[in-house]
């Protein structure tokens, strides 16, 4: 079970599954009237946060060859993120499930490519994220948080952007915006992706998912589709065999090799069953 | 994990870039995307104009991927970018 699924999961709902427990859907509408005592955990631990610290500071460690500060500092990092602004890695089959769990569904720009490489998501067609939940309903009143405008789908509409989506190979991953509230549901690839980029060079960002992906030798025939769609570098084609390779410690389990293989060799796993893998979130 | 390499130092003269959104060359060109532009602040009901000077910010974030192949150099319109390196 993720650090997620521990706090937040409900073990009658989604399988113990955080984000399909719709309580964490709806949790930032009550969270001004609730009283004191049901918010208090969150609270407490968000007291603690070292909120002076980024990824810059990470960077400076790496310069300058401090391997303490390093890893204090990637720590530090990693408990701001499990409480505010992290997530969780999501296959397609369960990020369908989130979509009918959530509303309003406002499809918008992402901020990530609008910062790596100034690209406008002006259309409806080129827009990659997602946000969710009552919060988009006052979207208006941050219009350069969301340049281009919002575009609401209901809930088939937006199933139908997620599959085009993960057709052409975006990774699809939970933002959170103050655990457990999921505000966000973006469609990252590597470098465009501030999170995935952090996520995969440092280990601070959205957690792996709970599946890794295996491959049946049998029924692969080597074409080489899910190796172009890996964005964490963890899938390759073997030369001599002629099959597909995950390497299932660095796999985040995104399924998008499963979603983009035509002879279905490709199945995903449930992580915390593998006894290697079961506590590798990061 | 932490390495023996120095990493390169980038300065933006902020003087000279004064719209990195309305001209983003370094930030596409750039090989490995070291670069990030964010606008200067967020304004209740007020959207910033990337055509007027100062509006948005370039800053060079991943300085530990930089190669130090100068393809922003030869790029920037107004020579704002300097490459130290190390």
């Amino acid at each position: 079970m993720c650090w997620y699924c521990e706090q937040y999961g409900d073990p009658e709902i989604g399988d113990g599954l955080w984000y399909l427990n719709p309580y964490n859907h709806a949790r930032n509408m009550y969270k001004l009237r609730m009283p004191d005592e049901a918010f208090k955990g969150a609270e407490v631990a968000r007291e603690g946060r070292q909120t002076d610290i980024s990824i810059a500071d990470l960077i400076d460690a790496i310069d300058e060859g401090d391997q303490g500060k390093y890893t204090r500092v990637q720590r530090a990092l990693q408990a701001n993120m499990g409480e505010g602004g992290g997530g969780q890695v999501v296959p397609l089959e369960d990020s369908d499930k989130i979509l009918e769990l959530c509303s309003p569904l406002g499809l918008m720009a992402c901020h990530c490519r609008k910062g790596v490489r100034a690209i406008e998501e002006r259309s409806e067609l080129e827009m990659t994220c997602m946000g969710m939940g009552v919060g988009m309903l006052k979207w208006e009143r941050w219009p350069e948080n969301y340049k281009g405008g919002v575009n609401f789908l209901n809930i088939e509409e937006a199933k139908e952007w997620n599959h085009k989506m993960d057709k052409k190979g975006f990774v699809h991953i939970l933002m959170l915006f103050g655990a457990p509230f999921i505000g966000g549901f973006c469609q990252c690839d590597y470098t465009d992706c501030y999170a995935i980029r952090r996520a995969v060079d440092f280990g601070v960002g959205p957690i792996k998912s709970h599946y890794v992906a295996e491959v049946d030798y049998d029924l692969c025939n080597g074409c080489g589709m899910c190796a172009q769609r890996c964005q964490f570098g963890s899938l390759k084609i073997e030369i001599t065999t002629q099959k597909a390779y995950i390497d299932q410690f660095t796999c985040f389990g995104c399924g998008l090799c499963e979603t983009g293989c035509s002879k279905g060799a490709i199945k995903l796993l449930d992580r915390t069953r593998i006894p290697a893998l079961a506590e590798v979130w990061r | 994990m932490v390495s023996a390499r120095k990493f390169p130092k980038i300065t933006i003269d902020q003087e000279r870039c004064t719209v990195p959104f309305l001209c983003k060359k370094c930030l596409q060109i750039c090989p490995t995307a070291i670069f990030s532009v964010h606008g200067v602040k967020e304004e209740r009901l007020k959207e910033l104009d990337p055509r007027i000077d100062g509006s948005y910010v370039l800053s060079a974030q991943r300085l530990d991927k930089c190669t130090v192949c100068n393809r922003c150099l030869d790029v920037c319109p107004v020579d704002a970018i300097k490459i130290q390196v190390p």
